[in-house]
């Protein structure tokens, strides 16, 4: 599913974000990444959906190699890719199912289908009650549900989740990681970045641990190992 | 692909209304200009129209000697018909010349007494020649003066028309170069004003516009709507200022039909015969310019 090899990435004036990495994800796996604040994570993330491109190295997402992908097949790639993020990046003039339908909408989906799939995600994700509710009158995990059932819209095999539970309390996390979990159970792939001990504790799966840029550890049932 | 510009025209009017103040004062600045422009338009064919009625009226005398016998003066009229240039020329005998002097000053004494004084007729024969353009009075008056007419030519009277219409094609060269100035002025206005409703645009929308890229919108998609953006500004202006020329007609069409007594000058019906070209011209640069100062201000800001 990603194939990373030999990926470096440098910022101008010589900001090394991320050193020769090398890491193979296959289909329907679940990997936390794991590291400090300036560790590289989000380089990292980034670079899976085609916000930022290696300066050396090869980075390849099912069919496509990001390292050479024309900027006209991004959005192409995007809608292949479901990406969550910590501030859910909703638009508060929608309702929830209006930021859902929104994904659709761009990219030209029929008016009718759109409808059954917001709210097939919508009961994916449990808020097919609030479906007509604003940001502002859900809570911040209720507001990340929406941003996970807008990310599905166009069942992608890979998910990526950057910090999805940062600013969410311990109960609503659970919730978020619950929901990854259940997607990840469905067969779609999924990338989280933490820095979430507890998290990646109780996940017991794969955790990627990144370091100055470098990958330190890659363990199959891994554990937050930084102090 | 219908479904996609139906699409791109609701966020174009979202964007249009979010920011409605910016938009209304956009939409004002086009109409300023617009409505300049089609003064221009305006004064330039009444100016046209009055010239042109001005030169059909024009006449220019040629006023002979009283010895030059009606002979002569018949066979200068007949040699004057033979130029192309000329439309008419009308033969006033001396007779007639003494009749229409004598009415025109029927209350002065002292003037029909000094004609008494006189005795016999002072007036010769003349000729009066209308030409096809003014521009010609030169070379007839020129083409008179033969040994065989020159020497029973006593005036030629053409100076004080070519004066009148070199004051008003002056003044109305003058005009033109105002309304030129105001108008580059205006266009500069709404260029300006243009980049800054799209930068603001384009700011409001950050958010929005990251969201779109991040769900798999394409590059066009999200410029899409500035650019529509940019030709409904176009597409507003002129129909204020077609909307506005039309009640402007109403009121002036009447009113200048009697201010030209005589002359045809019905700027309405010249606007609607020749909408076409006036509005689909004034349609198509004003939405090329808002379309270019778009691409520049997303080129600028947007990035996609």
């Amino acid at each position: 599913m990603i194939h990373l090899k030999g990926v470096s990435k440098t910022y101008q004036p010589n900001i090394k974000a991320l050193q020769n990495i090398s890491l193979n994800v296959k289909p329907g796996e679940f990997v936390s990444i794991v590291g400090q604040s300036g560790s590289g994570k989000s380089t990292l993330a980034k670079m899976l959906f085609a916000e930022e491109r290696p300066t050396k190295g090869e980075v390849v997402i099912g069919e496509w190699d990001i390292s050479k992908i024309k900027q006209a097949d991004v959005p192409t790639l995007r809608r292949q890719i479901g990406v969550v993020f910590q501030d859910f990046k909703l638009l508060p003039r929608k309702t929830a199912a209006e930021n859902i339908a929104f994904a659709l909408e761009v990219a030209g989906e029929h008016s009718a289908r759109m409808k059954e799939i917001v709210g097939h995600v919508l009961k994916i994700v449990g808020l097919e009650e609030k479906a007509n509710r604003y940001p502002r009158q859900l809570s911040g995990g209720e507001q990340q549900r929406v941003s996970i059932a807008r990310s599905l819209v166009h069942r992608p095999k890979l998910i990526i989740a950057d910090e999805p539970t940062g600013n969410l309390d311990a109960i609503h996390a659970q919730e978020i990681i619950h929901l990854l979990k259940k997607i990840n159970e469905f067969g779609t792939t999924v990338v989280l970045v933490t820095h979430d001990r507890d998290i990646v504790n109780g996940l017991k799966k794969r955790v990627v641990t990144l370091q100055n840029g470098e990958i330190a550890s890659d363990v199959a049932r891994g554990k937050y190992v930084l102090s | 692909m219908l479904r996609t510009f139906y699409r791109l025209l609701k966020f174009t009017f979202q964007n249009f209304f979010r920011n409605f103040w910016l938009s209304f004062v956009t939409v004002t600045i086009f109409v300023l200009t617009l409505i300049i422009v089609n003064a221009m338009i305006f004064m330039n064919y009444v100016a046209d129209r009055a010239l042109e009625s001005i030169e059909d009226r024009v006449e220019v005398a040629v006023y002979f000697t009283s010895d030059a016998s009606d002979t002569l003066v018949k066979s200068a009229q007949g040699y004057l018909l033979g130029f192309a240039q000329v439309r008419d020329v009308r033969f006033v005998s001396a007779e007639s010349a003494l009749e229409t002097f004598i009415e025109r000053h029927a209350g002065d004494d002292v003037i029909l007494s000094s004609l008494d004084e006189v005795g016999n007729n002072p007036f010769g024969h003349s000729l009066v020649i209308s030409a096809e353009s003014p521009e010609n009075f030169p070379f007839l008056l020129e083409a008179i003066e033969t040994p065989e007419y020159a020497p029973f030519i006593e005036e030629k009277d053409f100076t004080n028309y070519e004066q009148v219409i070199d004051n008003i094609k002056t003044l109305n060269d003058r005009v033109r170069v105002g309304g030129y100035i105001l108008a580059g002025f205006f266009t500069l206005v709404a260029i300006l004003i243009i980049f800054n409703t799209i930068r603001v645009a384009i700011y409001v929308h950050r958010d929005e516009i990251g969201i779109m890229k991040l769900v798999g919108a394409n590059d066009w998609f999200v410029r899409g709507p500035f650019l529509l953006e940019a030709v409904l500004y176009s597409v507003l202006a002129l129909g204020i200022v077609i909307g506005l020329l039309t009640l402007a007609f109403n009121v002036l069409d009447p009113w200048m039909a009697r201010y030209f007594s005589g002359i045809d000058v019905n700027v309405g019906t010249y606007f609607m015969q020749n909408a076409v070209p006036i509005f689909g011209t004034q349609l198509l640069l004003a939405s090329m310019l808002s379309l270019l100062t778009t691409a520049v201000a997303m080129r600028r800001y947007l990035r996609v």
